[in-house]
C-alpha cells in the first residue's frame, strides 16, 4: 500500500476531488433565457471533466511506472513539514482574528514580532525594536504615503 | 481585465464659502458623495465636476470618495450602515439596481432611500461610418432577411436589456453580444464585427467628432437638444424607452431638512450657467426628479427591471 | 520625423522632465510593494493632476505605468513574489539567480532589459502609431479566443517533468477564473453566496499567494539551518558578451511586447510569458532556463516594459482603454477635458508631443533611479532569514489588503498560500495555474462570445483569417512540444524541471 501511496499518486486523487465537486457546481449554473449556446456552465463542464480525466490518467500513469517498485521515505518528515507550515499559517490567520480590534499598527508588531521568533529567533531588545521600527515603517508607508484606511482598532482613542 | 478593482480614497475637498445663497444652515460641515466607480471613471468624473459647483450653494465641503468592489455592493453595504444625518450619499446608476437584483448582496437598493435625481444619459444605437446602414429600420429589415449581429457594453445592463426588448418587439433574429465595458464593444463596432452598439453619447464623442462612427436613434423618450435630427426609437415604431438615470441615494430616513436642502440646491446647480456650460457639452440631460416622485420613480424602475430578468430566467 | 523634432523640442520643458522622473520614482515603489498594482499606484496620484498642467499631469501618471512595470521585477527577483502581474515570468529565473548569489546582476539585467523595452516600445508608438492601430482593429473575438489558445500553449514548457501534472496546474486556475460574473449573461457562478467573490478572484491575490506565502510556509517547515547564499549588496550590469547574448531575447521580448501592448485586454502578463518561452525556443542554451539563465529575465522584463508604452497605442488612437492602467491614464485625460481619440493629434497635439517627451524622459530616468534604489533593496533582502521573512510575511499582508480594504481577500491569499505549498509538496509546477487564472476569462468570453456573432456556428475559428494563422501556430507549438518531450524519452535525456518542489 505504501507504495502506491506516492506523491504523484495522491496528486491525481486530488485532481479527481476537485473535479468532481466543481462538476457538481457547474451542473448546478443556473440557465437563463439570456444564455448563449454554451451558457454559464459550458466551459466549466469542460474544465471539471478535463480535471477529472488528467487526475485518474495521473493516477494510472504513477501506478503503471511504479508497479512492484517501493519507494521507501517518500513520506518521510513530511508531516513535521506540515506542521510547522501550520504554525506559520496560524500567525497569519491570528493576524486576521486581531486586526479589525487592535488596529493595523499594534496588529503588524505582533505579527513580526511573532513571526521572528516562531523562524526560531530568540526574544531580544533586538526583535522588540525590529517589530516596532517594522511596523511603524510599514504603517506611514500604507497609511500615510499610500492613503490605505487600514483599521485604525486601538488607535482611535488615542485620536490617530 | 478592467473590471478588476481597485479601491482607494479619492479626495477631492472642496471649500466652501462662507455666507451662500442659501439661508437655511445644512446640518453637518462636510458631505461625501460616494461612488462604486473607479478614478477617472463615468460616475467619480461627473462628481468631481459636480461637487465643485454644489458646494458653494449647499454651504459645505464636498468630498469625493470611491468604494470599488461587486459592482457596486461594497457602496450600498457602506450606505446602508451610514448614518441618515445628510453627510454621505451615494451616486447611483442603474447599476446599483442591477447589482441588487442579479447578485443578492447582503444590503441592496431597497436598504437605501433615493434622494433627487441629476440627469438622464441619453443611450444611442451607433453603427459604424462605412456600414451599410443607414437608418434604424435599415439594421432591423437586415436582421429580419437574415441574422442581426448586436452589441451591449455589458453582461447584464440597461443596455443589454434595451436590445433584448427591442429584438422582442420587432421579432427579428439577433445575437446579442456583450462586452467587457465600452472600449472592447466600440471596436467590434469599428472593424463591422456587430452591425450596431448602444452607448451613451458622452462616451461615443471622440469618435463620433472623427466621423468614424454613425448615430442611428437614441432611446430616450424625446429627442436630443444636440442631434435634433436623429430619430428616438420610439417614433420609428420599436415601443423601447431607456432612462439611464444619475441620481442620489442615502440611507434610510433622511430628515426632511436635509431633502429640502437638496431639492433646493439640485435646481439651482442645475440652472447656474456655469455647470450647464460643462454639462451640456457633455450631452448630459438636465432631469431634476424631487425626492417624492424619486423614490417611486427607482421602485418603479426596479420592478420593471426585476420583471425583465425574471422573464428572461435570469434571476428566480 | 517631424514628430520627433517637435517632441524632443518639450525635453527641454523642466515641468515635464520633473513629472516624468516624480512618476517613474513613485511608480518603481508602488510596482515593488506586492499587491499595489500598477493601477493602483497610479490611481493614488490621480487626485494630485487635477490641478496640474494637463500634459505634466498626463507625462506624470504615464511615467508611473513606466517605473512600476519596472518595479514588479524587483520582488519578483529578490522574494519570490511577483510585485505585477507582468513579472511573474522573471520568478521564474530571476529568483534562481538570486539563489546563485547573483541578485545584483539580476537586477541590473532586469533593469537595462526594461530600459530597452520602454525606448523600444516607444519607438513603436512614436512611428508606428497608425499601423498598429490597425492591428488592435483587426482583432476580432475569435482572434482574441486564439491569442488566448496560443498563450496557454506556454503551459507545455512550464509543466517540467510532467505535462499532465502541468496541465492539472492549469486547468485549475482556468477554474479559478470562471468565479464570479458570467462574462456572458451577467449571472453569478460558483460565489457561493458570497459577495465578497462577485467580481472574482484577482489573479494578484492568487500570485502573491502561491508565490511568496507558499514560500514563507515552506521556509518555516523546513528548520534545518540555513544556506543562503548573500548577494553582493550593489547592482551590476552584464560583460559584454553576456549582453551581446541577450540581445536576442530582448529583440523578442521587444517585439512580443510591442504587439501584445497595442491588444487590448491581452497586456503585460501573456507578453512576458510569451516572450519568456519563446526566448527559451530560440535560445543557444534553453536548458539553463529555469536555473537562473539571465536570457530568462531579460526576455519577460523587455516585454513588459515594451507593453506600457504600445499600450497607449488604442487609447490615444480610439480613446479605448485596453487594462486598468490605461483607463486610469484614460481619467487624467478627461478631468482635463481632453477627450483621447482620432481627433487627439489634431486637437491637442502639444499634449501628445509633450507625452512622447515625458515617456523618453522616464526611460532614461528608469535606469538612472534604479540604480539608486537597488543597493537598499539588496540590503534589505540580505538580511537574517528570521527578520526577512518577518518582513515579508507583514508587507504581503498588508499589500493586499490595501486592494480593496478587504479581509476577504487576505483569506484568499492565506488559502492560495496553502494550495501552493501542498503543491509543492506534491510537486506540481504553479507557473501553469497563474497562466490558467490570467488567460481564463480572455479564452472564456472570447470563445463564447464568438459563437453569439457566429449565431453557434463554430467555423467562425476558421473563416477569421488571425484566429486560423493563431490557430495553426499553437497547434505547432504544442506538437512540437510533445514531440520534443517524446523525443527525450526515448533518448533517455533528463529532463530538467521546473517545478517548484520543496526538497526531501
Amino acid at each position: 500500500m505504501q507504495s502506491i501511496l506516492s506523491r504523484d499518486f495522491v496528486g491525481g486523487i486530488a485532481a479527481i476531488i476537485i473535479g468532481t465537486f466543481y462538476l457538481s457546481l457547474a451542473y448546478d449554473l443556473r440557465t437563463s433565457a439570456l444564455d448563449d449556446i454554451f451558457g454559464p456552465g459550458g466551459m466549466p463542464r469542460v474544465y471539471g471533466w478535463a480535471m477529472v480525466l488528467l487526475g485518474v490518467t495521473l493516477c494510472i500513469v504513477t501506478v503503471v511506472s511504479r508497479w512492484g517498485k517501493d519507494t521507501p521515505g517518500e513520506w518521510k518528515g513530511q508531516g513535521r513539514r506540515i506542521a510547522w507550515a501550520a504554525g506559520l499559517l496560524g500567525i497569519g490567520i491570528g493576524y486576521l482574528l486581531i486586526v479589525k480590534s487592535l488596529g493595523y499598527l499594534i496588529s503588524m508588531v505582533l505579527l513580526i514580532a511573532a513571526t521572528m521568533i516562531f523562524q526560531g529567533e530568540r526574544f531580544s531588545m533586538r526583535v522588540l525594536a525590529t517589530a516596532l521600527f517594522g511596523g511603524a515603517l510599514l504603517w506611514a508607508l500604507f497609511v500615510f504615503v499610500l492613503g490605505v484606511s487600514m483599521p485604525p482598532g486601538l488607535l482611535t482613542y488615542l485620536g490617530l | 481585465m478592467i473590471n478588476s478593482m481597485l479601491k482607494m480614497a479619492g479626495v477631492a475637498l472642496v471649500l466652501s464659502t462662507a455666507g451662500t445663497a442659501n439661508a437655511q444652515q445644512y446640518p453637518v460641515d462636510t458631505v461625501t458623495l460616494i461612488t462604486h466607480s473607479s478614478p477617472g471613471g463615468g460616475s467619480d468624473v461627473f462628481l468631481r465636476e459636480l461637487s465643485g459647483y454644489l458646494a458653494p450653494i449647499l454651504g459645505v465641503n464636498v468630498v469625493v470618495e470611491n468604494v470599488r468592489g461587486g459592482s457596486g455592493a461594497a457602496a450600498m453595504a457602506d450606505m446602508a450602515q451610514a448614518p441618515a444625518d445628510g453627510s454621505r450619499f451615494y451616486a447611483t446608476t442603474p447599476t446599483f439596481i442591477y447589482t441588487s437584483l442579479l447578485s443578492n448582496p447582503e444590503y441592496t437598493y431597497e436598504d437605501l432611500e433615493p434622494l433627487v435625481n441629476f440627469f438622464i444619459d441619453p443611450e444611442v444605437i451607433y453603427t459604424a461610418t462605412d456600414s451599410p446602414y443607414q437608418t434604424l429600420d435599415d439594421v432591423i429589415d437586415a436582421a429580419r432577411a437574415g441574422r442581426g449581429v448586436w452589441g451591449a457594453a455589458n453582461p447584464a445592463s440597461l443596455e443589454r436589456q434595451a436590445l433584448e426588448q427591442l429584438k422582442a418587439v420587432t421579432g427579428v433574429e439577433a445575437g446579442i453580444v456583450s462586452h467587457e465595458g465600452g472600449g472592447d464593444l466600440m471596436i467590434n463596432v469599428l472593424n463591422g464585427t456587430l452591425d450596431i452598439g448602444v452607448g451613451e453619447v458622452q462616451e461615443l464623442q471622440g469618435q463620433l467628432e472623427a466621423g468614424e462612427i454613425r448615430l442611428l436613434a437614441t432611446f430616450s423618450d424625446a429627442r436630443l437638444d444636440l442631434f435634433p435630427d436623429l430619430p428616438t426609437v420610439q417614433e420609428l415604431g420599436y415601443d423601447v424607452v431607456v432612462r439611464k438615470f444619475r441620481g442620489l441615494a442615502g440611507p434610510q430616513g433622511i430628515p426632511d431638512d436635509v431633502v429640502a436642502a437638496w431639492e433646493a440646491a439640485v435646481q439651482q446647480v442645475l440652472a447656474s450657467p456655469e455647470y450647464r456650460a460643462v454639462y451640456e457639452p457633455n450631452n448630459l440631460r438636465a432631469a431634476f426628479i424631487p425626492h417624492d416622485e424619486y423614490v417611486e420613480f427607482i421602485d418603479n424602475f426596479a420592478t420593471e427591471t426585476a420583471t425583465f430578468l425574471r422573464e428572461t430566467g435570469v434571476i428566480e | 520625423m517631424d514628430t520627433i523634432l517637435i517632441s524632443a523640442g518639450y525635453l527641454l520643458d523642466y515641468q515635464i522632465v520633473l513629472a516624468a522622473l516624480i512618476g517613474v520614482t513613485w511608480g518603481i515603489i508602488g510596482g515593488a510593494l506586492p499587491g499595489i498594482s500598477p493601477s493602483i499606484t497610479m490611481a493614488l496620484l490621480l487626485p494630485f493632476t487635477y490641478t496640474m498642467e494637463p500634459t505634466a499631469a498626463i507625462v506624470l501618471l504615464a511615467a508611473t505605468y513606466v517605473g512600476a512595470e519596472y518595479g514588479g521585477s524587483v520582488p519578483a527577483i529578490l522574494i519570490r513574489t511577483p510585485g505585477t502581474n507582468a513579472a511573474a515570468a522573471t520568478v521564474l529565473d530571476g529568483y534562481e539567480m538570486n539563489k546563485q548569489g547573483k541578485a545584483g546582476l539580476a537586477l541590473g539585467i532586469s533593469l537595462y532589459s526594461g530600459v530597452l523595452g520602454s525606448l523600444f516600445g516607444l519607438t513603436m508608438l512614436v512611428l508606428l502609431s497608425k499601423p498598429l492601430a490597425a492591428v488592435a482593429l483587426s482583432f476580432t473575438p475569435p482572434a482574441y479566443f486564439a491569442l488566448g489558445i496560443l498563450g496557454l500553449s506556454v503551459i507545455a514548457t512550464l509543466s517540467g517533468d510532467s505535462l499532465i501534472k502541468g496541465m492539472i496546474a492549469a486547468v485549475l486556475g482556468l477554474m479559478v477564473a470562471t468565479i464570479g460574473t458570467d462574462p456572458v449573461t451577467g449571472g453569478t457562478r460558483f460565489t457561493m453566496g458570497s459577495s465578497d467573490l462577485l467580481g472574482g478572484i484577482a489573479p494578484v491575490m492568487v500570485m502573491v499567494g502561491l508565490f511568496a506565502m507558499s514560500e514563507l510556509l515552506a521556509q518555516a517547515s523546513d528548520r534545518g539551518p540555513s544556506e543562503r547564499v548573500k548577494s553582493r549588496p550593489r547592482i551590476e550590469f552584464p560583460s559584454l558578451s553576456l549582453a551581446k547574448r541577450l540581445l536576442r531575447p530582448q529583440s523578442i521580448g521587444g517585439v512580443i511586447g510591442t504587439f501584445e501592448g497595442v491588444m487590448p485586454g491581452a497586456g503585460g502578463t501573456i507578453a512576458s510569458f510569451m516572450s519568456y518561452n519563446e526566448a527559451r525556443r530560440w535560445s543557444k542554451y534553453p536548458d539553463e532556463f529555469g536555473k537562473g539563465s539571465p536570457e530568462g529575465v531579460a526576455a519577460p522584463e523587455t516585454a513588459n516594459n515594451a507593453v506600457a508604452e504600445t499600450a497607449l497605442v488604442p487609447l490615444l488612437s480610439f480613446g479605448i482603454p485596453g487594462s486598468n492602467s490605461t483607463a486610469i491614464l484614460l481619467g487624467g485625460f478627461l478631468i482635463h477635458g481632453i477627450v483621447p481619440g482620432p481627433m487627439l493629434f489634431q486637437r491637442s497635439g502639444e499634449i501628445v508631443y509633450g507625452l512622447y517627451a515625458g515617456l523618453f524622459t522616464a526611460a532614461i530616468g528608469l535606469l538612472f533611479i534604479g540604480m539608486a534604489l537597488l543597493p537598499l533593496c539588496i540590503w534589505i533582502v540580505n538580511r537574517p532569514r528570521a527578520y526577512l521573512n518577518a518582513f515579508i510575511f507583514a508587507l504581503i499582508l498588508s499589500g493586499i489588503y490595501s486592494i480593496h480594504n478587504s479581509l476577504f481577500d487576505l483569506s484568499i491569499m492565506l488559502a492560495a498560500g496553502v494550495v501552493g505549498f501542498l503543491m509543492r509538496m506534491l510537486k506540481f509546477p504553479f507557473l501553469p495555474t497563474v497562466l490558467g487564472l490570467v488567460l481564463g476569462y480572455l479564452v472564456e468570453s472570447s470563445f463564447r462570445r464568438s459563437l453569439v456573432i457566429s449565431g453557434d456556428d463554430y467555423a467562425i475559428f476558421l473563416n477569421d483569417r488571425i484566429s486560423l494563422a493563431l490557430l495553426c501556430v499553437s497547434a505547432l507549438f504544442i506538437l512540437g512540444s510533445i514531440g520534443k518531450r517524446i523525443w527525450d524519452r526515448i533518448r533517455h535525456n533528463e529532463q530538467k524541471t521546473f517545478s517548484e518542489g520543496t526538497d526531501g
